[in-house]
């Protein structure tokens, strides 16, 4: 009999247990993922380099996942036992006694529990070669990865089951206990209309509010170094969003339908009399719900926006430290290039510009104060003949203008566009400078700034250095031994400049010295020999990968928890509610009608969290400052992340109908 | 004549457990007839009703109102005619708890999407004729089981259908709600025209309808015709009942 009870049950919800057990089967897979991944032997004897990074990342990582896995299957387990209320009382009425009932719950979820454990480990075993491989061709790691659990792996993931799964049976069953003894259900919503329009009032205008303060973001970002005004911006905003939010959802929306069902010429007008009631009656029991995914999305968003920046800003900076694999001065090349020839290196490419180091002394607006320092200059026709890489992050300039290339310029903060007025050592003053950041050869190859100068100018420009700059491209690297690079490391410094400064640029001066200074003074400065990409080239395309692997697998967990969640709760109807799209079916509403009435409820639960996510997560975009000329790749990660949202209401939606139809029919 | 069923039958359940619900019924129904359909449980009469008003199909024979085979129409076009040419009342009520009274009652004529002012003259005469006005703001849960049943009869009417369902309509009411529900549809039988099919397990209630049709394991076992005299025409109601087994002396109204 109680057998029959739990299977009966089981099987009238089964599009939502479905639903649950697939998402938990996720979560449990990806958990067992990255829990035997760790100490995989594959993986370790591929990835010496990481050493216990890699180890160290995915347990941590397991361990917030499945702590999150755990919250979502509290949270959403709840709701089948709620479903099950009225059937629940009935027994009780019948004559059941009570701890069979806190049995049942107890039992039915320690099935569905153990199902979902059987399919997740199942997918452990199936993908975990799968998402070994992958997160290989993310690193770009030429290696096979074989499929490995350990016994201590198995015996964990018991553990986790066994535990988990009687801590959650037990709050079900103190969850059946509970609505055995509130017997009275709080079916009455209270409209509360006189808190319900100010609040929703007020929650526009947090929102709006939060938005001007975004759109004085993007200007202020650039202050955060020296002023408060940016943080309590972002302080502001992130509270009026969340707040704001949830505000728009308890007052604003539902007044909203509240306004509209009270204009008879719109709601007299076919299903409206009732989707309107409905749709707000739905709204009102959903408003926790649909705020908790709207934060969620929109933290979700806000990880992302935040990864690719960061990811873009190690990039970035990687690029212009190392824009050659191998690059190297007068001073240095002729060694390099006899240990090239040595191993056979397959040259790709390689490039050559004198350059000229001269004094300099100028007013500079982003650290505020007079600068005098050294300055290496490049002709422009040189700095042109270079890759485009190498020009990547600089401003466009054409034969005749001037390029200040400065390690000040960052990623993060935008720094003045030009630089004017900077004193040359007999030459003439420039005028006026374009700025950039991208160091032909590579930032660490420079000691300060440089500038790209016209031709003419550079020509006719003395100079108190003259150096040479080489650079070389392979193909495959450059094979350089480790008995090599042990020879080449006394050539990083290739000469040492120390700077007399006088009252003018005139009369001061640049020592150069071949021998490192036993005291470093301020005004010394070093050149470097030569640089190489290396092993930080593997180094950051490994690092590069895992992060891409563990961001893609954390949004994707996110992404389905949330889908899953207010899939169960479209899902999840009211049984009176159910009967009344019945109803509404036998007095003569046709078909076509009720699935609207259906999909309007779908897209209000999907649509609405999403529009206000991503208006939220806007913010994090101004948080960057980047300009416009970031935002084509941001669009398309949001859009990704919108696609595989709209792929859950979408799913929902069919599954939802289908339910409606199928009571139909009885 | 108004409706023509001809040979319909309908089975529930898979192949070897099947339930034959309905095997192979034919009957015709006169326009403004009250035609009763009567048996005890389980005999068919809901499902007979239910196919002919078009919320089950048939899965054998034909269903010709006002010379259209409707088992012929697209589930789009069922649901039209439904809602253009019937009226439902349930003994469940099926009121929307969600809408108040007036919001009930007017479902119909918005979900033909009529004109406000049609609407608004509809519902004070439906209000007036079944004297109900002054629950017009009532949200359902205040009514009473009586007063949800004359809303529910108000909404099925408001359209001015041809034919009206009753599935036990007085099954959850009081004696004298009863009586006041089928006083009510007596009169709309015979004012407005409007052709009712009831099914009832009830004597009292089948003695309003002009004609009783029998219903037992799914065929029509037997018919009556109201002789005009309703207390003669009730105790051949129940002599039938006692005949096919089903009912007795104990369903008579203690109002009659």
């Amino acid at each position: 009999m109680y057998r029959k009870i739990i299977r009966r049950s089981l099987s009238n919800m089964r599009d939502s247990y479905l639903i649950y057990i697939l998402a938990c089967s996720f979560a449990i897979g990806v958990f067992g993922i990255l829990i035997s991944m760790g100490d995989n032997p594959s993986l370790r004897n591929a990835l010496r380099l990481w050493d216990t990074f890699i180890y160290d990342i995915t347990v941590t990582m397991s361990g917030l996942f499945a702590f999150c896995a755990f919250v979502y299957m509290i949270y959403v387990g709840g709701f089948f036992i709620k479903q099950q209320r009225n059937e629940f009382l009935t027994f009780e009425k019948l004559g059941m006694p009570r701890w069979i009932l806190v049995a049942i719950g107890f039992f039915q979820t320690a099935i569905v529990q153990a199902l979902a454990w059987l399919i997740g480990i199942g997918l452990t075993l199936i993908f975990q070669k799968f998402m070994g491989m992958m997160l290989f061709y993310l690193m770009g790691v030429r290696f096979n990865f074989a499929m490995h659990i350990s016994l201590n792996d198995l015996w964990l993931l018991l553990e986790i089951f066994v535990f988990s799964t009687l801590v959650l049976s037990i709050i079900n069953a103190i969850k059946t206990m509970r609505i055995l003894q509130k017997k009275q259900r709080k079916v009455i919503i209270k409209t509360r209309w006189w808190l319900r329009i100010p609040a929703g009032a007020f929650g526009i205008l947090l929102l709006f509010s939060a938005q001007i303060c975004t759109f004085y973001l993007f200007k202020d970002m650039r202050m955060i170094s020296y002023s408060s005004k940016p943080l309590i911006e972002i302080v502001y905003i992130m509270g009026a969003d969340i707040f704001g939010t949830y505000l728009v959802y308890f007052g604003f929306l539902p007044t909203i339908l509240n306004v509209m069902q009270k204009i008879h010429s719109v709601a007299y007008s076919g299903v409206n009399i009732f989707s309107f009631k409905y749709m707000k009656e739905r709204l009102f029991q959903n408003i926790s719900i649909l705020w908790f995914v709207t934060e969620l999305s929109a933290l979700a968003l806000a990880l992302l926006t935040f990864c690719y920046f960061g990811y873009q800003a190690v990039h970035q900076n990687y690029n212009s430290a190392y824009p050659f694999e191998l690059a190297a001065n007068k001073d240095t090349v002729k060694v390099i290039r006899e240990e090239l020839q040595k191993n056979n290196a397959k040259i790709k490419g390689r490039y050559k510009t004198e350059v000229k180091i001269n004094l300099v002394s100028y007013y500079s607006k982003s650290n505020e104060s007079y600068v005098r320092q050294p300055m290496t200059f490049m002709s422009y026709s040189a700095y042109k003949s270079l890759p485009k890489r190498m020009r990547k992050g600089n401003s466009k300039i054409n034969s005749h203008q001037f390029l200040k290339i400065d390690y000040n310029s960052s990623l993060m903060y935008n720094n003045p566009t030009s630089e004017h007025n900077i004193e040359v050592k007999n030459a003439p003053m420039i005028q006026d400078a374009k700025m950039g950041y991208s160091f032909p050869y590579g930032s660490s190859m420079h000691f300060g700034p440089m500038m790209i100068v016209p031709n003419k100018y550079y020509q006719k420009m003395p100079a108190e250095v003259k150096d040479t700059f080489y650079g070389w491209d392979f193909k495959k690297g450059d094979r350089l031994s480790h008995d090599q690079l042990e020879r080449l490391g006394g050539y990083r410094d290739a000469y040492y400049m120390k700077v007399d400064f006088k009252s003018s640029l005139e009369k001061s001066n640049i020592e150069v010295m071949k021998k490192e200074p036993n005291k470093y003074e301020a005004a010394t400065y070093t050149q470097a020999g030569f640089l190489r990409q290396g092993n930080l080239k593997k180094r950051f395309n490994q690092g590069g990968g895992f992060y891409l692997f563990i961001v893609a697998l954390f949004s994707v967990a996110l992404l389905v928890a949330l889908g899953s969640v207010l899939t169960l709760r479209v899902l999840l109807r009211d049984d009176y509610q159910s009967r009344q799209l019945r109803t509404l079916q036998k007095i003569g509403v046709e078909e076509s009608e009720i699935k609207g009435i259906v999909r309007r409820e779908n897209t209000l639960t999907f649509l609405i969290p999403i529009i206000f996510a991503l208006i939220q997560s806007y913010t994090s975009i101004a948080m960057f400052d980047f300009g416009h000329h970031m935002s084509k790749n941001i669009i398309l990660i949001y859009g990704g992340y919108v696609v595989l949202y709209s792929l859950f209401g979408v799913i929902s939606y069919q599954v939802s109908w289908r339910g409606v139809k199928q009571k139909f029919n009885l | 004549m108004q409706i023509a069923v001809k040979n319909i039958s309908k089975d529930f359940g898979k192949k070897k457990t099947a339930v034959h619900a309905i095997k192979d019924i034919s009957l015709e129904v006169e326009q403004g007839e009250f035609l009763g359909i009567m048996g005890p449980s389980g005999a068919g009469k809901t499902t007979l009703l239910n196919m002919i008003s078009t919320n089950a199909r048939p899965d054998h024979g034909q269903i010709i109102i006002d010379g259209l085979d409707l088992t012929q129409f697209h589930d789009r076009d069922q649901a039209k005619y439904r809602r253009n040419k019937m009226g439902f009342i349930y003994q469940s009520f099926e009121l929307l708890d969600s809408l108040n009274v007036k919001e009930n009652v007017i479902l119909p004529l918005a979900l033909n999407r009529s004109n406000k002012k049609l609407i608004e003259e509809r519902f004070t005469y439906m209000m007036n004729l079944l004297n109900i006005e002054e629950l017009s703001g009532r949200a359902i849960d205040e009514l009473s089981l009586g007063q949800r049943q004359i809303v529910a009869a108000a909404r099925a009417l408001i359209n001015n259908p041809e034919i009206l369902f009753a599935d036990e309509p007085t099954g959850s009411l009081d004696s004298k709600s009863a009586t006041i529900l089928l006083n009510y549809m007596q009169m709309i039988n015979q004012k407005e025209r409007t052709t009712i099919l009831m099914a009832t397990h009830d004597a009292f209630t089948a003695s309003y309808c002009s004609r009783v049709i029998f219903v037992k394991d799914g065929v029509v076992f037997s018919e009556i015709v109201n002789p005009g005299q309703r207390d003669k025409f009730f105790e051949q109601i129940i002599n039938m009942q006692r005949t096919i087994g089903g009912g007795d002396y104990f369903n008579v109204s203690q109002n009659y």
